[in-house]
C-alpha cells in the first residue's frame, strides 16, 4: 500500500537527516567498511597468483570469483543498510519494554520494527560492489543478456529477503531468550558459510554441510544463485540450474513466512517491562 | 453502552529464574523454575464516554498492567475487556487509530531529531489528512506553549518540554480514549500544573474518555471526579474522592488552641499527639470517639479555638495501601 | 575496580597480592559466563571450517593444473595447521581495548590518577593483562584442546623439544610485543586527540600483515621484503611458522633475536612516550 511506502520514505529521510547530523561518524563508518572490503580483495588477489581457480573445474576463476564477491557485497550491504541495526535494536526494545510503542501504532509491527532505521553508510559497500562488478565484467569481456538483467536483481532481492528472515527471526527470539550478544555473533558465523561458492563444500564433511545450508538454513543460495546467474549463464539443458532457481524462490517465500510466524509468536509472548 | 467494559480481567505472569549467558538461556528452554505473579486478579469496571477516571494504588498494584491490557500491549490470562467495542489485544488497526497511551517514564519520539519530524511520522502512520493534522498540531502546541521548540532536537529539551511533546504526539490523531500512565512523574511543580490545566481543558472541550494513573494526589484532585483504587490486583474502591475519606478515613484531626500556653498533661489518652507546641496542639483521634474526646478536652482545659477535620487524603490512601499490602 | 587497586605500594608482596586479587576476580567474572564463554570460544573456530574448505578448493584447483601441491612451501595440511596455530599466537598477542582504553583515559582525564598516585601505569596494565590471559587460558583450554584434537590430522606430529621451546619463547615475546606496541600507540593520545583513526589503520595493517589472514611468505617481491622488516609478523605469523618448522637454524635464531629486539624497543618506547606525554599533558593544566 502506498501508505507503507510513504512511511518507509519518511524512515529513510529521518535516518539520512540523523546521519548527516553526525557526519563524521557517517564518513568513518563508510570508509572503514570500504577499507575492510579492499583488504579482503587484496587477499583474494594474492591467492589467485598461486592458483587459477577456487575449486578444480568449478568455473570460479579470478574475475568470476570477483563477480561472486561483488554479488556478496551487494546483498550484504543492502541487508546492513536496511535491517541490521533494526534487528539489533529489537532486542533492546524488548528488554526495555519500549516495544510497547510499536504495538500501539496502527501499522504492521514487523514493518515498523524492521525499517525504522536505515544505515546509509552501508551503501558505500554497495557502490564498491557495483564497481567491482563492472570491472570484472569488463575484464571478462562479458555483457549480460536480457535474462540475466531480469533475473539477477530478482535473485539479489531473494537473497536479501532470506537473510532478513533469518535475522529478524533470531532477533525475535530475544523475547524468550533475553538479550544476547552471542546471538549477533551467531549471525556472523552462520553467514560466514555463504561467503564462498558452494562448490567448495565437498567430501564427507562438505557435502552434508552444503545440504544443510541449502535446504535447512538456506544461506548458501543467498549469494550463490544470483552470482551464478551472471557467471554461469542459466543453461536450460541443465536441470540442476532450473531446480536451484525454483528452489530459491520457494526458500524465499518459506523463509519470509517462517520468520513472520516466529515474529508473531514473539509478539504474542511479549510481556512488556515494568516502568 | 459504556465505552470501556471490563469483566473479570486477569493477568498473571510466570517469572522464570533467569540465568546469564547464551548456553544457560538455551538450556533454560528445557527446564525452568518459576513462580507465579498475579498482577491483575479479576477486575470489573465500566467507564462511560467522557469520564475522567483516576487509578490509584501502591506500586505493583496492577494499575500499569491494566492500562497495558487495555492498550493491547499485553494479552490477558482471563476475563474480557472491550474498549469502544474492540478487544484490545487483537491489536486491530481500526482500534489502534482511535486510542492513545502515554507513559510518563518512556520516550517514543526520535531522540536526535526535532519533535516536528516525529509528528510528521505520526501523521503518516495514522494517516491524518494534512489540513487536519496542521490544525491539530497548531492547536496543541499553542495550548501547551511549545511552538518555538518544535524544531529543536528532542534530546535538547527539558523533561517537562519533552513530556509535553509526548502528549502532543499522542493527541495528534484525536483519539477517543486516552490512557495516561504517570504523565507528570519527575516534573517540577510548574510543569505538572501546566499539564494538569491542559488536560482538564482538553478533556472538557473534546469529551475524551481518559484513564489516568498517578502518584501525585494533586493530579487526581485537580482532574478526576471518579477514583478507582487498585491494590494487589483487585479494585478495592470505585467512587468519588470524598467518598474515600468517608469509607476509609478512620481518624479525624483535632486542632486546639489552648489558653495560658501550658501543655496539658496526658494528652496521649485522647489519641495520637501530632504536634504539641503550645498554644497549638494537634491530635489524631479515632472517629468514633471524637465527641467524647472533644467534650473531655473542653471540660478540662481552657480552649480558645478548636477545629475538627479530615486527615489529608494522601494519608488516608497511604494507610489504606499499607493495610492492604500487609 | 581500578580504584581498589590504586594504592599499590611498589613492593613485591603488595604486587603479588594485587595480582592474585585481579586474577581471582577475572576468574569469577569469566566463570559466571562460562557457558556462554565456552560456546563463544568454540564458535570462534567456526570460520576455520570455511577456511578448511576454501583452501581445499584452492589447492585442488592448483593441483588440477599440474603446478604442484604446495604454495610457498605450505601444503594444504600445513595451511590449515597454520591457521589453527595463529589462533594461539593471536590469543597471546591480541590486546583488545588496550590502546583504546589508554587513549580514552587520557581523553577523559582518568590518567591523572596515575600521575598523582605512586602507581606504575604500564606495570599495572601489564599485570592486568597477564591475569586476564591466564584466566582466558584456564577456561578456554578445553575448547581449544577439543578443536586441536579434532584437527590433529592436519598436523604432522609434534615438533622436537628445541622447536617447541623456541615456539614457547616466541609466544611469550609476542605477548609482550603486542602489549608494549599497543600501549605505545595508546600513549600517542597524549598528543593526538583522535587516536581512534590511527588505531583503526593499525588494526587493518595488522590484520593483513601480521600473518593473521595468510602466511606472509605468500607476499611477493617488494611486499615480502617490507613485511619482514616490520614487527607485525611476530604477532601471529612467527610463532606458528616456528612450530611448523618453516623457520629453522640460523634463521630461527635471527628471528627470535629480532623479536626480542622489537620487544625491548617498544618497552622503551612506551616508557619514553609515557614520560614525554605526561609532561606534555601536565603542561596544559590537566
Amino acid at each position: 500500500m502506498s501508505n507503507y511506502l510513504r512511511v518507509f520514505l519518511t524512515f529513510a529521510r529521518n535516518s539520512l537527516v540523523r546521519d548527516m547530523t553526525f557526519r563524521a561518524n557517517f564518513l568513518i563508518d563508510m570508509i572503514s567498511s570500504i577499507c575492510w572490503v579492499f583488504i579482503n580483495l587484496a587477499f583474494y588477489t594474492l591467492i589467485f597468483t598461486y592458483t587459477p581457480a577456487i575449486g578444480a573445474h568449478s568455473g570460479w576463476e579470478k574475475y568470476q570469483f570477483f563477480l561472486f564477491l561483488a554479488t556478496s557485497l551487494l546483498i550484504n550491504s543492502l541487508v546492513q543498510a536496511l535491517f541490521m541495526t533494526n534487528a539489533d535494536e529489537l532486542s533492546e526494545l524488548v528488554r526495555t519494554g519500549s516495544l510497547d510503542f510499536a504495538l500501539l501504532k496502527p501499522i504492521d509491527t514487523q514493518f515498523l520494527v524492521s525499517l525504522t532505521r536505515i544505515e546509509w553508510s552501508s551503501l558505500g559497500n554497495f557502490a564498491v560492489g557495483i564497481a567491482l562488478m563492472v570491472y570484472s565484467m569488463h575484464e571478462l569481456h562479458y555483457v549480460p543478456g536480457p535474462v540475466q538483467i531480469v533475473l539477477y536483481p530478482t535473485y539479489i532481492l531473494c537473497g536479501v529477503a532470506i537473510y532478513y528472515s533469518l535475522m529478524i527471526a533470531m532477533a525475535a527470539t530475544s523475547v524468550w531468550l533475553g538479550r544476547n550478544q552471542s546471538l549477533f555473533d551467531f549471525w556472523f558465523y552462520i553467514t560466514n558459510f555463504s561467503r564462498y561458492p558452494m562448490e567448495i563444500y565437498r567430501g564427507p564433511w562438505g557435502t552434508p554441510l552444503r545440504g544443510v545450508f541449502t535446504f535447512c538454513v538456506p544461506v548458501l543460495v543467498v549469494v550463490n544463485v544470483p552470482a551464478r546467474i551472471l557467471v554461469r549463464p542459466i543453461n536450460p539443458e541443465l536441470p540442476d540450474d532450473w531446480f536451484l532457481l525454483g528452489f530459491t524462490l520457494f526458500a524465499t517465500v518459506a523463509s519470509l513466512a517462517g520468520s513472520r510466524w516466529v515474529f508473531q509468536r514473539a509478539l504474542w509472548s511479549y510481556r512488556s517491562a515494568s516502568s | 453502552m459504556a465505552i470501556i467494559e471490563i469483566e473479570g480481567l486477569a493477568k498473571s505472569y510466570r517469572v522464570y529464574q533467569k540465568r546469564e549467558g547464551l548456553a544457560a538461556a538455551v538450556a533454560g528452554l528445557f527446564h525452568r523454575q518459576y513462580r507465579l505473579v498475579e498482577a491483575v486478579r479479576g477486575i470489573d469496571l465500566q467507564v462511560e464516554q467522557g469520564e475522567f477516571v483516576a487509578f490509584l494504588g501502591p506500586n505493583g498494584a496492577g494499575k500499569t498492567t491494566t492500562l497495558k491490557l487495555l492498550s493491547g500491549v499485553i494479552s490477558p490470562s482471563g476475563g474480557t475487556a472491550r474498549v469502544m467495542g474492540f478487544a484490545p489485544w487483537r491489536r486491530e488497526n481500526a482500534y489502534r487509530r482511535r486510542f492513545a497511551l502515554v507513559m510518563g517514564q518512556k520516550n517514543q519520539l526520535w531522540w536526535d531529531l526535532p519533535a516536528a519530524e516525529s509528528f510528521r511520522l505520526h501523521q503518516q502512520i495514522y494517516r491524518i489528512e494534512p489540513e487536519r493534522f496542521d490544525r491539530t498540531r497548531d492547536e496543541l502546541t499553542q495550548m501547551l506553549n511549545v511552538r518555538d521548540l518544535l524544531s529543536q532536537p528532542v534530546r535538547e529539551l527539558s523533561l517537562g518540554e519533552r513530556m509535553k511533546m509526548e502528549l502532543i504526539a499522542a493527541l495528534l490523531h484525536s483519539p477517543d480514549v486516552l490512557f495516561l500512565d504517570e504523565p507528570t512523574i519527575g516534573l517540577d511543580v510548574i510543569a505538572q500544573h501546566n499539564i494538569q490545566v491542559f488536560l482538564k481543558h482538553y478533556q472538557q472541550v473534546r469529551r475524551v474518555t481518559i484513564l489516568l494513573t498517578s502518584h501525585y494526589m494533586k493530579d487526581v484532585v485537580a482532574l478526576c471526579r471518579r477514583v478507582v483504587i487498585i491494590a494487589l490486583g483487585r479494585i478495592i474502591y470505585d467512587g468519588s474522592l470524598s467518598g474515600i475519606i468517608d469509607r476509609f478515613g478512620g481518624h479525624k484531626i483535632i486542632s486546639l488552641q489552648i489558653l495560658n500556653g501550658e501543655t496539658p498533661a496526658n494528652l496521649e489518652r485522647y489519641g495520637e499527639v501530632l504536634t504539641a507546641e503550645p498554644p497549638r496542639i494537634k491530635l489524631r483521634v479515632g472517629r468514633a470517639v471524637v465527641p467524647e474526646v472533644l467534650s473531655s478536652i473542653l471540660a478540662n482545659h481552657a480552649v480558645v479555638d478548636v477545629n475538627v477535620e479530615d486527615p489529608p487524603i494522601e494519608q488516608v490512601i497511604a494507610e489504606m495501601f499499607t493495610q492492604t499490602t500487609c | 575496580m581500578l580504584n581498589a587497586f590504586s594504592s599499590i605500594i611498589p613492593s613485591i608482596y603488595a604486587r603479588a597480592a594485587t595480582w592474585w586479587t585481579v586474577l581471582r576476580i577475572s576468574l569469577e567474572e569469566r566463570l559466571v559466563y562460562r557457558g556462554d564463554f565456552a560456546l563463544g570460544t568454540l564458535m570462534r573456530f567456526l570460520p576455520i571450517v570455511t577456511q578448511i574448505f576454501l583452501w581445499s578448493a584452492v589447492f585442488s584447483a592448483k593441483e588440477a593444473t599440474g603446478s604442484g601441491r604446495q604454495i610457498v612451501g605450505y601444503s594444504y595440511h600445513d595451511i590449515i595447521a597454520y591457521y589453527l596455530l595463529t589462533m594461539i599466537s593471536r590469543a597471546f598477542s591480541s590486546m583488545p581495548g588496550l590502546a583504546g582504553g589508554i587513549a580514552r583515559d587520557i581523553r577523559d582525564g582518568t590518567v591523572k590518577k596515575y600521575l598523582i598516585q605512586p602507581i606504575d601505569m604500564l606495570g599495572f596494565l601489564l599485570l592486568y593483562r597477564v591475569a586476564h590471559k591466564v584466566v582466558y587460558y584456564a577456561v578456554a583450554a578445553a575448547p581449544f584442546a577439543l578443536v586441536f584434537y579434532l584437527c590433529r590430522g592436519y598436523f604432522s606430529g609434534w615438533p622436537d623439544a628445541a622447536t617447541l621451546a623456541a615456539c614457547g619463547a616466541s609466544l611469550v615475546m609476542s605477548f609482550l610485543l603486542g602489549f608494549y606496541l599497543e600501549a605505545t600507540l595508546g600513549m600517542l593520545g597524549f598528543w593526538f586527540l583522535e587516536v581512534n583513526s590511527l588505531l583503526f589503520v593499525y588494526m587493518l595493517l595488522s590484520f593483513f600483515f601480521s600473518g593473521h589472514m595468510f602466511p606472509i611468505d605468500m607476499l611477493p617481491g617488494v611486499w615480502g621484503t617490507i613485511v619482514r622488516q616490520i614487527p607485525l609478523q611476530y604477532l601471529a605469523y612467527f610463532p606458528a611458522a616456528v612450530f611448523l618448522g618453516k623457520i629453522t637454524g640460523p634463521a630461527l635464531w635471527i628471528g627470535l633475536g629480532t623479536q626480542l629486539a622489537w620487544v625491548l624497543f617498544f618497552m622503551i618506547a612506551s616508557r619514553v612516550t609515557f614520560r614525554l606525554g605526561t609532561r606534555h599533558y601536565s603542561g596544559y593544566g590537566g
